[in-house]
């Protein structure tokens, strides 16, 4: 052994249940990984080997617990957890211990899952970028928000990251650390004990290796069943998606998104390209309006009792949120509820989407993590979202496609990005 | 001299701008009357008069911080507070201290509100209930959840309270206690810090004694008008009165009053019409239920494994409810909760306000149960923000009532209408 790190979730349940391997050797594959890079990627912001070992133990001398017994999970540290701090990336509450574990983390827990440590995110899931590096190149940003995750999943430290999105705090941090990330269709993932920005818009997601590791949370979490995989003889239905901000996409990012869409027509896709109506170009600002002012009323607290120890980068949210009228607020609001029903309404013509994940490679620095700017619309709207690692820049650093679906077909979506993963690989 | 303790939340601060009274006297006085009055109705789970007087002084003796200086409220025990506990009716989170004060409560302070105690909620604002009474009468029911919340208003120990609504949380326990209850259209309000339920439903509420105040706590929470014009005189009011498939479930006393003010209404000018509801309006309460037993039991998974002792019964069943409930018949109560929401703007075109019952009747006797969700459920569903209009009595004497929904985010407008509504009935 001494690979197990490298296996995705349910792989390595199978593993474990068929006695093939042990929660313990799993966890210490994955410790010895994590003691040769974290100390350049810094993934975590908490970590305890040793109580991570006792997790595997307990599971090990116990019966079968569930779908992801003896798997190791990293959690964002905005997500609580009953038995290590939870600092939401905040200089606030350095050493805040929630009583209780958010209930994605319960659920996990009482299917087997081993809670390795809470991973680095930027404060209160915003802009301000905490340490971790990207493992492609550690000159460059991981993206936020969901930095450790992504970063930790890239980097083959546990199979599965916990991650949230807002605005694009999943898809950012997936498509430029190279791996898989996965924004579930908003309101599908309960968010008791995970901290929200705007609560218009916060969503529960993953970042993992495995395309099948998403359908296994699913199924921990709500009980959903995976798609079986799309069947030979029909051919997927892409609507090739350029958004209004095709303009600010790098030209590597543009020629990776042209190629793809070829490539899967040539494997017997139907293509084509889906010019969205005309407000959807509006979506992007309706995206930081609403935001933003929800992200005012959300951190008030803070904002009053604590504004010394907020980045500049909130604070500055914080008052744009402020100056927003509810009539503007509640302008974006309608709009947005119009444009989520005409989405529904096209994609009736589609199984997925295809569009950017990023305007391009990972930025050089760590003192921001990145334009969010190709995911506002998608969060907006609500609809799931898989992001997929299929080339590389001109940095050599990674270029991912976004795939989209629709509100709720969430299996769906994963099993077409099966069938679209398997011909770009 | 008035009475400080009828004073509404509007009338209280303008009474501390003017210098007519002070945060001290004014809270003072409601303290009195608390104490007056506690023991017999039970709203509070929290009340810590050192630290409230401690908070008025600092207000009378800084600059005006806000539209709400001075006045107090009461915060119902599902809101987190920094500097108070915060159980949710739960035994389990006895003793509870946040660190953080729910964003509601956060802006409420930052607009100088002095917090003056934690009111009773049923358990997690499900339905096993508190301690709390009728203030109209003490062997019946406040109703649930926000029980404390409404009772205090209703009895005048606060001008105002926060509750909070999933299935019927805020309208019921006004109906019952005979106060103004808002719900804000779903999303309206920020709810970081307040304990969820089922959170595509769970939507905040202000309980008061003027419709006035509503709009002020609204200008705090969300810079929405603080004083919105009222309704012109030669703009007709289009009410649909919608009297629900389960109207037969309504007592007669119910049926009587919602449709004496439909009459009411008409003979004063309005529209009324009963407009066609979609296709699977009917099917709404029931899918209520439904999606509020799935997210409950995702939401609570940590309670029900590790402190099932520590949960009522009524609890661990809706968990259990939910735990049997597949992801497919979720989706399919959503799908179709969705695509109603989609035919009600449209029936919105031809309407301003839809007029139905707030419950199926009086303030049931007892406190061993909080009454029947029943008449909001479709509504709360609905994501539209609701309004209950005390309008009168019943058979036993109980307030009763009238319930009043408007479109999304056109909140202002409710109240707004709600007042032309309310001045020609009452």
């Amino acid at each position: 052994m001494g690979d197990l790190n490298e296996l995705g979730a349910k792989k390595l349940a199978n593993l474990i249940i068929a006695k093939k391997a042990s929660a313990k050797e799993v966890v210490m594959d994955c410790i010895e990984r994590i003691d040769e890079r974290d100390p350049d990627v810094g993934v975590f912001q908490y970590f305890d080997a040793d109580y991570a070992l006792d997790q595997a133990r307990a599971l090990d001398n116990g019966p079968a617990k569930g779908a992801l017994h003896g798997v190791p999970l990293g959690i964002k540290d905005i997500i609580d957890t009953k038995d290590m701090p939870t600092g939401n990336g905040s200089r606030i509450y350095p050493d805040r211990q929630p009583i209780s574990d958010a209930s994605c983390v319960a659920l996990s827990r009482e299917a087997g899952a081993v809670i390795l440590g809470k991973t680095v995110t930027t404060e209160f899931a915003y802009f301000f970028p905490g340490k971790t590096k990207n493992p492609h190149n550690l000159g460059h940003t991981t993206g936020g928000s969901s930095m450790g995750s992504a970063a930790g999943a890239a980097d083959q430290m546990f199979p599965i990251g916990f991650g949230s999105q807002t605005a694009a705090s999943v898809t950012r941090p997936a498509a430029y650390c190279g791996t898989i990330g996965y924004k579930a269709t908003t309101g599908d993932f309960d968010l008791q004990g995970v901290c929200g920005l705007a609560s218009s818009y916060d969503t529960l997601g993953f970042l993992c290796r495995e395309l099948e590791d998403i359908s296994l949370m699913r199924e921990v979490l709500i009980g959903d069943a995976p798609k079986a995989p799309r069947e030979a003889d029909t051919s997927l239905r892409i609507g090739f998606v350029r958004t209004p901000w095709w303009d600010q996409a790098d030209q590597a990012t543009q020629h990776v998104l042209e190629c793809t869409a070829e490539k899967l027509a040539k494997e017997g896709a139907e293509v084509d390209e889906l010019l969205l109506p005309h407000g959807f170009a509006e979506l992007a600002d309706a995206h930081k309006l609403v935001m933003s002012f929800d992200a005012a009323r959300a951190r008030a607290y803070e904002y009053v009792n604590h504004p010394d120890k907020l980045s500049p980068q909130f604070t500055a949210l914080m008052e744009e949120g402020q100056r927003i009228s509810y009539e503007e607020y509640r302008q974006a609001q309608v709009q947005s509820v119009e444009c989520r029903g005409q989405l529904s309404e096209l994609m009736s013509g589609y199984d997925v989407l295809l569009a950017p994940s990023a305007p391009g490679e990972a930025p050089e620095g760590h003192e921001a993590t990145g334009d969010p700017l190709f995911s506002r619309m998608w969060t907006l709207l609500h609809v799931p979202s898989v992001t997929l690692p299929v080339d590389k820049g001109p940095l050599g650093l990674p270029i991912g496609v976004q795939v989209v679906g629709a509100v709720h077909e969430d299996s769906t979506l994963i099993s077409d990005a099966e069938w679209i993963y398997d011909r770009l690989k | 001299m008035v009475d400080l303790t009828h004073l509404g939340v509007r009338e209280a601060a303008d009474a501390i701008k003017s210098g007519e009274t002070s945060a001290q006297e004014l809270v003072q006085a409601h303290l009195d009357w608390i104490y007056a009055r506690e023991d017999k109705i039970g709203a509070f789970e929290y009340l810590d008069p050192d630290n409230v007087i401690e908070q008025t002084r600092r207000l009378d003796n800084g600059p005006c911080l806000g539209p709400l200086h001075g006045v107090p409220i009461g915060i119902k025990d599902t809101y987190d507070t920094f500097d108070m506990p915060t159980a949710y009716g739960s035994p389990l989170y006895k003793g509870n201290r946040p660190k953080a004060d729910a964003s509601m409560v956060a802006l409420c302070r930052a607009a100088g509100a002095v917090i003056i105690g934690k009111t009773v909620t049923t358990e997690f604002a499900y339905w096993s209930p508190g301690k709390t009474r009728n203030p109209r009468n003490l062997d019946h029911t406040p109703g649930g959840s926000s029980s404390g919340s409404a009772a205090a208003v209703a009895d005048n120990m606060l001008p105002v309270a926060f509750g909070s609504q999933t299935a019927a949380s805020v309208i019921r326990p006004a109906a019952f206690c005979g106060v103004y209850g808002y719900k804000v259209t779903r999303g309206g309000f920020d709810t970081r810090g307040l304990s969820p339920l089922a959170p595509t439903m769970d939507s905040p509420g202000i309980f008061t004694r003027s419709l006035d105040d509503i709009c002020l706590l609204r200008s705090v929470l969300v810079n929405d008008d603080p004083k919105p014009e009222p309704r012109p005189s030669e703009s007709t009011l289009r009410v649909g009165l919608v009297r629900t498939v389960h109207w037969d479930e309504a007592d007669a006393a119910t049926r009587d009053i919602v449709e004496d003010s439909a009459n009411r209404l008409a003979d004063n000018g309005a529209v009324v019409t009963e407009p066609e509801m979609p296709g699977q309006f009917q099917y709404l309460a029931e899918i209520q239920n439904t999606i509020m037993a799935f997210e409950i039991a995702r939401g609570f998974t940590s309670e029900y494994i590790n402190h099932r002792d520590n949960l009522s019964q009524t609890f661990c069943e809706i968990i259990e409810i939910g735990l049997s409930t597949s992801y497919e018949d979720y989706v399919s109560a959503i799908t179709l909760a969705d695509r109603c929401r989609v035919e009600f703007s449209s029936v919105f075109e031809d309407i301003d306000v839809i007029l139905a019952p707030s419950t199926v009747g009086e303030a049931p006797a007892g406190i061993d149960a909080t009454g029947d969700p029943l008449f909001s459920r479709m509504w709360t569903l609905m994501h539209m923000p609701s309004l209950h209009l005390p309008i009168g009595s019943g058979p036993n004497g109980l307030p009763v009532g009238v319930q009043v929904m408007g479109q999304h985010h056109a909140d202002n407008n409710l109240v707004v209408d709600g007042q032309w509504i309310w001045d020609r009935l009452v």
